[in-house]
């Protein structure tokens, strides 16, 4: 009697559960979709309406079109795009995390070279990038470069505050068992500072994507491939206004994609202890 | 109920020789404040020490000298024997125990009472089963796999006392251990710490705030005073063991209370 009553329970709760999941679903997915379709009805029939001409402003069909009929060259733009963005990425996230571990083990290090790194990313990027195609030639070493440039400081002040911010107590632990400066660093510091680098990654990721683009836009098309952003120069001097918008929208996909594998990465490397990837329930 | 000499003769085998000795040790920070001052105390193998005393005191303080984490600026510390720097080296004759768990989140609790023994040679099978015995000796082993974030606060306590003993310390510093814990939890880690301090022949040094809880533990109980803090006296508990939860409620245990209580005042 009792035990088929909580069965009964059991099943009603689990069925409680499933409809809360898709409501929970429902419920993040479905306002920002009916947002998005409000805004592409307006703006398709708004510009038919007020006649707009196709140069000023295209219309959804319009960029669409373009996207479809242009593909082989919007892909192999955006591949250089993403090829010279992932490999600036890798080094601000190598050399931005191992200049964090190297100052961070030595006051004196950090004291001399921090303010240079903040002096660096004072300097807007527009501005030294001339420089660096200059010396590094206009290919994809210098567009490397720039999204690296852009990407580092990031990376190197999250991974420096995480690397600073351990807990006193998990410190005096060690130094009780006679622990060196780095078995400190590879055994409490740097785990500990993980969640302050995914912080960095996830600021990182996007600005290589900016950084790749600015570089492509002022070191022009070089020795190789021209990536998105030197193909949103060409489209907008021959006045190919639906493909521009097309070039504009698959550099942000380009972000929020590498913004998601970083978040999905984060939640491997965290989900399990911290509390910034916990289940919230 | 046993008689006065069967306790001195019971006190008298479980201490002998002493662990620690303090002469004359005062800690002053480098911005002036006086911590500790002027302390002596000798503490015999075996006994089960507790500081009482108000916040701010130097209870901590002396832990930390007695540690090495901290200096003393006058005075000399013996531990096992040895001053405090050459004694550092022996690291595993020392455990501590923090007020907070300090446990590493990203670590299973197998692993987090590892640690100790990572810094020290020894095979990996041997970590493994020192540290399984360790969580059994504090009633975790059903849990080692378990994460810090998945436990009670109470298990927690047990999993950084499990780490403290993994190393088999001589001498084990506990600062407020069960502060943070509810009555329950807290009466219950009481007697286990008991059981455990009986069958591993160590010496414990315990801080907490409370009265009841130092004279429950404790083979002695040593009273601070603040501003500068001293120890103001160091009272006896004649108390019988194994204690068990009765003890709280007889007419010696509420005498003792009431001496460290009126010691406390001055
Ligand atoms: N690093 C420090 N620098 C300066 N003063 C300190 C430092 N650490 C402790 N003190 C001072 O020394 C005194 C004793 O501190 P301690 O932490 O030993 O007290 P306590 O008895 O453990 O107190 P509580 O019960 O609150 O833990 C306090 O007045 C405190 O302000
Ligand atoms: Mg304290």
């Amino acid at each position: 009697m009792g035990n088929v009553q909580t069965e009964k329970l059991e099943v009603n709760n689990e069925m409680a559960n499933r409809k809360k999941v898709n409501w929970k679903f429902l419920h993040s997915w479905v306002p920002p979709l009916i947002a998005f379709l409000i805004v592409m009805l307006a703006w398709q029939f708004g510009t038919a309406m007020l006649q707009i001409p196709p140069y000023i402003l295209p219309k959804p069909t319009d960029v669409f079109m373009a996207t479809v009929d242009n593909w082989s060259r919007l892909w192999d733009s955006a591949s250089t795009t993403i090829l010279e963005s992932v490999i600036g990425f890798f080094f601000s996230v190598v050399i931005g995390v191992s200049g964090a571990i190297i100052m961070a083990s030595s006051k004196i290090l950090e004291r001399s070279l921090y303010p240079y790194a903040i002096l660096l990313q004072t300097i807007p990027i527009v501005a030294i990038a001339p420089i660096i195609v200059i010396w590094f030639g206009s290919g994809m070493n210098a567009i490397v470069i720039i999204a690296f440039t852009i990407g580092f400081f990031p990376m190197l002040s999250n991974t420096l505050i995480g690397l600073n911010a351990t807990d006193r107590g998990m410190l005096d632990l060690l130094s009780l068992y006679q622990a060196s400066k780095w078995q400190i660093m590879w055994k409490i510091r740097i785990p500990a500072a993980l969640p302050y680098i995914i912080a960095g990654l996830k600021i990182s990721c996007t600005l290589a994507i900016i950084g790749a683009i600015v570089g492509e836009y002022i070191a022009g098309i070089g020795g190789g491939d021209g990536g998105l952003g030197y193909a949103i120069t060409v489209a907008s001097t021959t006045m190919e206004i639906p493909y521009l918008f097309a070039c504009g929208i698959a550099a942000s996909i380009l972000g929020i994609v590498f913004f998601l594998l970083v978040s999905l990465l984060s939640k491997v490397l965290l989900g399990s202890w911290h509390e910034s990837e916990m289940k919230k329930d | 109920m046993m008689t006065t000499t069967e306790l001195e003769e019971m006190v008298e085998r479980k201490t002998g020789q002493h662990v620690v000795k303090m002469k004359g040790v005062s800690k002053i920070f480098p911005n002036g404040n006086v911590a500790v001052d002027n302390v002596d105390i000798d503490i015999a193998d075996g006994e089960f020490i507790s500081f009482v005393g108000p916040s701010g005191c130097g209870k901590s303080t002396i832990f930390k000298m007695i540690s090495g984490l901290v200096e003393n600026t006058t005075g000399e510390i013996e531990i096992l024997g040895s001053q405090v720097q050459t004694a550092q080296q022996k690291r595993t004759d020392v455990g501590f125990v923090f007020q907070d768990a300090t446990l590493l989140p990203w670590r299973s609790v197998l692993e987090n009472v590892m640690l100790p023994l990572e810094f020290q040679r020894m095979s990996k099978v041997e970590k493994r089963e020192e540290a399984e015995r360790a969580l059994k000796l504090v009633g975790l082993k059903d849990y080692a796999k378990s994460l810090p974030r998945q436990l009670s606060g109470g298990m927690k306590m047990r999993v950084s006392i499990a780490r403290a003993l993994v190393a088999k310390p001589k001498l084990l510093l506990m600062d407020e251990p069960f502060g943070a814990l509810d009555e329950i939890t807290r009466q219950s880690l009481q007697s286990e710490l008991l059981r455990i301090w009986e069958s591993q022949k160590m010496t414990v040094l315990f801080i907490t705030h409370n009265v009841f809880e130092a004279v429950y533990l404790s083979t002695k109980v040593a009273v601070m005073t603040p501003s500068p803090g001293k120890i103001a006296s160091t009272v006896n508990v004649s108390l019988p063991f194994p204690r068990d939860d009765e003890i709280r409620t007889t007419h010696q245990f509420s005498d003792i209370v009431a001496r460290v209580s009126r010691d406390l005042k001055f």
